[in-house]
């Protein structure tokens, strides 16, 4: 065969060699890769609109599962926050001593599902409680101090749950020194209970969007592989392989994704915004240390790699779907 | 080249394309493929291209024989074609320079040598000055020599054409044909699908006439120079 191309252009042919140089694109978008970004690109640039309205569905669809992930670690915070700070309080008799009070402290200090105990002297509980009062000075009046010695009881997190705790309660409630035994699981439980809740419903919701999520690209892809059917069909008439058809509309599919997952960022941050200083108030109401804190970058990043490894497997699920002979096949224009 | 050996394509039962089909086209030969509309020429080549998969019988393309040819090959093979159509398949979406490309973008190629082959192929057709022209500005017969261009870029060993000047007037159909022969001298075999009976009678080389399906004729063509070769070998 001759090599006419490879030989040198003719003088009259060097005009032509340049503007025909200047015609071609980019030199990024004659690679593979490079063509196939290119052509998922320009599916935005060349249909602005309907880009814009899939990115806003997709933005909706992904900001609650993106305020979830956002927040998932401050509830979890949260509720084991409540688990650490459970105590019971034992209520000596009047006639222990201090002495005897500390000791029984020590003693029940490490016992099987105790984590830990602090004692309070009946000093100590008159002073707490002139303190947090406004009847101090009606106690002083009376000559005496009438408050008992009381002991704190930290169980351990094993035994944090409501059944554990009666039973420890029973045991402690036996010894000769305790007068009564108090503890209030009640608030903590439905505290529990509605965090449980909230993130178990969060989550199925979570679950349901990120589904419409891959539903939505899934099916603009779909669109798009009717729209380019036509490049398809040549491409795979020149010889295109499997993987050059599909690897524009992978991209297509990741590009909504990472998109479609930013714009969901950014609306979940704007949500976190406005509920912080709410939340922040609550906590302070249970004298809880709990603060919402907004997502560190990683948590970000973290969200946008989910949101276009999901829009990557949106376009994957299509085009290797039962429907899949919607590619090239017969339709070869020969 | 090409070696069919009773190859049949049935699309429905009892409804064949191809109906056992046998005949050698030899490497450099210029060959038309003939018959009336529905005969089985656009079958014929979809078999030759690996768009359609016998029902029947043994393809041989460039010494690959299709019995043995894996699926995950068969865009290497067409690489190694050069497809022309009727109605030209240019993409409208991209300029000339754009669609002349494509097959080297497919096959890897890099950026210089995309530039230079595309710059060389078009100068061949003579359209280097519309490189930057959307297809859609072009004449029918400027659309036709840029899909000639495009698939013969990659150099291809074959190059197919179907009813390639179906559209055009004599003039332009002329122009295309004097193309095909060149692309043909320098060493490309050509099957060129046309019932065009001008182009049959101006340019008298060998043609494998299809009716209904059938081969029912191979005539050896009259033409010098490859068509002596090809005489030679279709009268094996």
């Amino acid at each position: 065969m001759k090599r006419k191309v490879a030989s040198r252009p003719k003088q009259s042919q060097r005009s032509t060699q340049v503007h025909n140089n200047s015609a071609a694109g980019k030199k990024w978008t004659y690679g593979k890769r490079g063509y196939a970004l290119a052509q998922s690109l320009r599916q935005f640039t060349q249909r602005k609109f309907s880009s814009l309205i899939t990115l806003a569905v997709l933005g909706i669809t992904l900001a609650l599962p993106a305020l979830f992930l956002f927040s998932a670690q401050a509830v979890q915070q949260l509720a084991s926050q409540n688990i650490d700070d459970e105590s019971l309080t034992l209520y000596l008799n009047l006639n222990v001593t201090d002495l005897d009070g500390a000791a029984l402290s020590q003693s029940l200090n490490g016992k099987p599902g105790i984590q830990k105990t602090r004692y309070i002297s009946r000093d100590e509980a008159l002073a707490t409680f002139q303190a947090n009062t406004d009847i101090g000075e009606a106690l002083e009046a009376l000559g005496n101090n009438p408050l008992p010695a009381a002991i704190v009881v930290y169980p351990t997190k094993q035994q944090a749950d409501a059944t554990a705790i009666k039973r420890l309660s029973t045991q402690l409630l036996a010894l000769a020194e305790v007068q009564r035994v108090q503890y209030d699981l009640r608030w903590v439980q439905r505290l529990h209970a509605v965090v449980k809740l909230i993130q178990s419903v969060g989550w199925i919701l979570a679950g349901f969007l990120t589904l419409t999520a891959l539903l939505v690209i899934g099916n603009t892809i779909r669109l798009e592989l009717l729209r380019r059917q036509p490049e398809l069909d040549v491409a795979k008439l020149l010889g295109a392989g499997t993987r050059f058809l599909h690897r524009p509309l992978l991209y297509t599919g990741a590009l909504y994704g990472f998109f479609g997952g930013l714009v969901g960022s950014i609306l979940a941050l704007i949500a976190f915004d406005q509920i912080k200083t709410p939340a922040d108030q609550l906590s302070h109401l249970y004298a809880s240390t709990f603060q919402l804190e907004m997502p560190s970058v990683s948590q970000f990043l973290t969200f946008l790699a989910v949101a276009t490894i999901l829009g990557w497997l949106g376009a994957l699920m299509t085009l290797y779907s039962p429907s899949r002979q919607i590619l090239p096949t017969r339709r070869t224009g020969m | 080249m090409i070696r069919f050996e009773n190859v049949s394509l049935e699309y429905e039962p009892g409804r064949f394309a191809i109906r056992e089909a046998s005949f050698r086209i030899p490497a450099g030969a210029f060959t038309f493929l003939t018959g009336h509309s529905g005969a089985g020429k656009s079958s014929l080549l979809k078999l030759i291209a690996r768009l359609e998969r016998p029902t029947a019988g043994t393809i041989e393309v460039g010494g690959v024989d299709f019995d043995k040819l894996k699926p995950r090959h068969e865009p290497a093979l067409r690489q190694q074609m050069g497809l022309v159509f009727q109605d030209n398949q240019l993409l409208h979406d991209r300029n000339v320079f754009n669609n002349v490309a494509l097959p080297l973008v497919i096959g890897g190629y890099s950026y210089t040598d995309i530039k230079k082959r595309v710059s060389a192929a078009l100068d061949r057709v003579g359209l280097a000055h519309k490189a930057l022209d959307a297809p859609l500005s072009l004449s029918g017969g400027e659309q036709q020599r840029v899909g000639i261009a495009r698939a013969v870029v990659a150099r291809p060993k074959l190059l197919l054409a179907d009813e390639p000047t179906g559209n055009l007037d004599a003039e332009i159909s002329a122009d295309i044909m004097r193309l095909l022969m060149q692309f043909n001298s320098s060493g490309v075999t050509v099957l060129l699908a046309t019932h065009d009976s001008g182009l049959l009678d101006n340019f008298n080389y060998p043609r494998l006439t299809l009716k209904q399906g059938r081969l029912v004729d191979v005539h050896p063509g009259t033409r010098k120079g490859v068509a002596d070769r090809s005489r030679q070998a279709y009268s094996e």
